[in-house]
């Protein structure tokens, strides 16, 4: 986890969407209702509330915006130096003080109108007085937009800086450009910094990490530094600059003896004089890049000599090549080792140490006499393990001949053929003496195929495919016809039942009697002669009723029935609800003993008085009447 | 890791998805279309800021074509008549009408101005009413011979109030003023000046010797900031100028000097 995150700082509005925010803010989260016959009490407090809702909404995001951004004094002396050349302290350290400012003002505007609005006497007063006060705090906020928008650009900018820790152990780049930096960062690390055969490829710093010793090491990156006063640096060299000095770190000094960077070795030997102080107290490692050019053996002797510099000083020269990677492991090694031992040592100095090792204490026990008491090891543990001398029950694989044999190793594929060993070897031509191979795997193929021709003939012959002719006597021609129509019938049935069957239709409505009895002996003799069948009437057969239901079949009735012209044109009353469609009084029973238990379930479960009560408890639910409708529905808020 | 100019840097790298530019073209094509379909859907504060942005926007974009077709539009030539003037003798003893009239308007204008000495000169008179609030007073909130001024005043820095039983008007702490917004018409800049009194408030004696500030009030304001100077050489410290707003509503006094 990086020290040093400066990618959560909220995005910076520019100044009209800031006033856009913020008062679009005020009218949806504050009422927006008054009247003016209201009490002016209300109308007051109602006002009041904007001006403290909206002043409260800018000295927040304003507080946020001051709060969030790096504060330069507190944070450590790299990142504060490197902000400073990157985006100018003064300019940065201003635009944050002019918001405070602005913060401030839009605060006292707040409290002025406020103290105007306990006077106002009418709504118009009051609302004059509000307009100007939200007009005022929004004029505060843009003559700030220059700042804003600085302050947006930084924060974009410092959200891309690279994560640098300041207190990890780390290795700085540095030398002039095109020495080969950036590709010795390539070759070490999994950066993947831009790498180009001209100056300044490198703008700004890139981080890196490596591993050594099982430990995590930072490498950083350095844009090429020339060689000229302080005072005249650029931004890119000077980047390179704050790192360098603020940094702990070992630092690797790039030389590039075959003047390919375009600058002989006394320049670079200057060079590295003028920043000398920059490398105080810290390990350093001066690395001669381009070895595939031009090794420094290699150098004439007067070059040779102007290194002397570092020998007399006590500074490692390392050569490299980070076209064909020689010495760039052994770079990498001792820059490391080297700054391990350093910090090592400096830790070893501070006082902090002398706690743990006060509290450190290693054990040895005395030796009681002379005898030599070594460790154990059973001596099976030294033996070589058993399945190695143990032949491989396994198979063995191509893959493992393969493995064995090395380059000799053939695919094979012949030797697991089901064949006498002296023919798996054979070779097969395709074609023979002008035939195919392919066509005579089987020599009496032609012999097989009559053979089943003539089977098949014979079976022909036979009549063994024929298709027997059925003689048609009368009654088996009645029967199809009889089959025929039944089968219409069906059809008509099945077509009629479908129209008839409509969904969501009670099957039963309310209003029809009881199901007249529609079974009877002469309508199932007509329907059976229809269809063709006769019944005739067999004593046993059981189609006659042998014996009337009522007591006696001569009684006279007891009403006398009407044989007027009217016939049967009486009015009938309406059968009751409770008994239409229902067919006995048993059964009329239960569905009232069923509709009972339905509707004391449905009154239990609501509440209701009973099975008449049509109660709705809010006419104007609140959610639904309180409150603006906009673009969405009625029914839903 | 990403650092620096990643974006510029795979940019540069892996170039852009190979329908990069139609995309965009295609977006760039749909926008008025997008934007006509908010504006249609948009309802209250939204649609009030978001229509009245797109009214200047169209305002701009007409002015612009409107500029362009003049620049398209070749300027005819007349034809020289028979026996016109060389360009020298042009402008001898010809007269353009429309610079007489622009001319005879000024000073029609010029005249009209001088009839009144004041910017504002017609100003709303207002009732005591308007101007004070009835106190009630006295144990059972019978009495009701205070009265408290509502609207904005100036009190000199020396004023002390009386004691409640003898105080007729009061003048609230937060109604009091001691600067105004003063713009020199001449200078055509506003300066930030302290108040030094009430010359006269046009609605009432009363209201004047009570210092209050409405509409059309003659206050008197120090102008030694401005580095004025009288002919003699001494610089001018007290000069009048009348207020062009109501400060009441406004919370803040702006006025005219008068000079």
């Amino acid at each position: 986890m990086p020290l040093y995150n400066f990618k959560k700082i909220a995005v910076v509005p520019s100044a009209k969407d800031f006033i856009d925010i913020i008062l679009s803010k005020t009218q949806r989260k504050t009422p927006t209702v008054i009247h003016k016959h209201y009490k002016i009490s209300r109308i007051r407090s109602f006002y009041m509330r904007k001006i403290k809702f909206t002043q409260q909404n800018f000295h927040d995001r304003l507080s946020q915006i001051i709060q969030e951004f790096p504060k330069l004094d507190n944070i450590h002396p790299f990142y504060a130096d490197l902000m400073n050349v990157l985006y100018d302290k003064d300019h940065f350290k201003l635009g944050l003080g002019q918001l405070n400012q602005a913060r401030h003002l839009i605060d006292n505007v707040a409290k002025d109108y406020l103290r105007l609005l306990k006077f106002g006497d009418s709504l118009y007063r009051c609302k004059q007085l509000k307009k100007a006060a939200l007009g005022r705090m929004a004029t505060i906020m843009k003559r700030q937009s220059p700042n804003l928008e600085y302050l947006e650009q930084v924060r974009q900018h410092l959200a891309r800086l690279p994560s640098i820790d300041p207190y990890t152990r780390t290795i700085i780049l540095c030398g002039f450009p095109n020495v080969g930096k950036s590709s010795f960062m390539n070759k070490i690390t999994r950066a993947e910094v831009d790498v180009q055969p001209y100056a300044f490829t490198t703008k700004s710093l890139y981080v890196g990490h490596t591993d050594f010793k099982y430990l995590r090491w930072q490498v950083i990156d350095t844009p090429g530094i020339l060689d000229h006063p302080l005072t005249e640096r650029n931004v890119i060299e000077m980047q390179g600059v704050t790192a360098l000095a603020h940094l702990r770190a070992a630092i690797l000094y790039f030389l590039d003896p075959s003047e390919q960077c375009g600058h002989s070795i006394a320049e670079q030997i200057k060079l590295y004089n003028s920043i000398k102080p920059l490398f105080n107290k810290k390990p350093l490692l001066v690395v001669c890049n381009k070895s595939d050019v031009l090794k420094i053996d290699d150098l004439p002797e007067e070059k040779k000599r102007e290194l002397d510099v570092f020998k007399e000083s006590n500074i490692p020269v390392l050569s490299m090549s980070t076209l064909t990677d020689e010495g760039v492991a052994e770079v990498k090694q001792q820059a490391c080792s080297m700054l391990l031992a350093f910090r090592v040592e400096n830790k070893m100095q501070t006082k902090k140490l002398d706690g743990v090792l006060n509290r450190l204490h290693v054990a040895v026990p005395k030796a009681r006499d002379e005898k030599a008491r070594p460790a154990f090891i059973p001596a099976a543990a030294t033996e070589e393990p058993l399945d190695e001398i143990i032949t491989d029950p396994k198979p063995k694989l191509e893959r493992d001949l393969e493995l064995e044999l090395g380059d000799d190793y053939m695919l094979d594929l012949k030797k697991n053929y089901d064949l006498p060993e002296e023919y798996k070897y054979d070779i097969i031509p395709e074609f023979w003496e002008g035939h195919n191979i392919a066509d005579y795997i089987d020599p009496e193929i032609f012999e097989k195929l009559q053979q089943l021709e003539r089977e098949e003939e014979l079976r022909e012959e036979s009549g063994m495919y024929a298709v027997p002719k059925i003689e048609m006597d009368e009654t088996l021609k009645e029967v199809r016809e009889l089959a025929a129509q039944i089968r219409e019938k069906k059809a008509i049935m099945r077509q009629e039942a479908r129209v008839v069957k409509r969904p969501g239709r009670p099957v039963m409505p309310r209003t029809t009697t009881a199901k007249v009895r529609e079974r009877s002996v002469s309508r199932l003799k007509s329907e059976m002669s229809k269809l063709g069948v006769e019944l005739e009437d067999k004593p046993d057969a059981g189609y006659k009723r042998t014996r009337g239901r009522s007591r006696s079949l001569s009684k006279p009735s007891a009403k006398k029935m009407r044989v007027d012209s009217e016939g049967r044109a009486r009015s009938m009353s309406r059968l009751p609800r409770d008994v239409s469609g229902v067919k006995d009084p048993v059964i009329r029973k239960k569905l009232k003993k069923a509709a009972h238990k339905a509707i004391s379930r449905k009154v239990g479960k609501k509440g209701l008085k009973g099975e008449g009560d049509r109660f709705i408890g809010t006419k104007k639910p609140k959610h639904l009447f309180s409150g603006k409708r906009g673009v969405g529905k009625t029914d839903r808020r | 890791m990403p650092q620096n100019e990643y974006i510029e840097r795979h940019q540069k790298l892996y170039g852009r998805r190979l329908d990069y530019y139609e995309r965009k073209r295609k977006k760039e094509a749909r926008e008025p279309h997008k934007r006509a379909e908010k504006a249609k859907k948009l309802r209250g504060l939204k649609a009030k800021m978001f229509n009245k942005e797109r009214r200047k926007e169209k305002i701009q974009m007409k002015k612009k074509i409107r500029a362009h077709e003049e620049k398209q539009v070749k300027q005819k030539h007349e034809e020289v008549k028979e026996g016109a003037l060389p360009v020298y003798l042009l402008d001898r003893d010809v007269q353009s009408r429309a610079k007489v009239l622009s001319n005879m308007i000024k000073q029609k204008r010029k005249e009209k101005a001088g009839k009144w000495d004041v910017p504002i000169p017609k100003v709303r008179a207002q009732g005591d009413s308007e101007v004070f609030k009835v106190l009630k007073s006295g144990k059972t909130k019978r009495k009701a011979w205070k009265r408290m001024v509502t609207k904005v005043c100036y009190v000199g820095e020396a004023f002390t109030r009386k004691p409640p039983k003898f105080e007729r008007f009061i003048r609230p702490m937060a109604l009091r003023f001691n600067k105004a917004h003063v713009t020199h018409p001449e200078l055509k800049a506003t300066f930030y000046l302290p108040i030094i009194g009430v010359k006269k408030n046009p609605s009432s004696p009363m209201f004047t010797s009570l210092g209050v500030i409405t509409k059309g009030t003659v206050i008197e304001v120090n102008i030694s900031e401005l580095g004025l100077v009288t002919q003699s050489g001494k610089v001018v410290w007290g000069k009048y100028a009348q207020v062009t707003n109501n400060p009441e509503n406004d919370g803040c006094i702006n006025a005219v000097l008068l000079v």
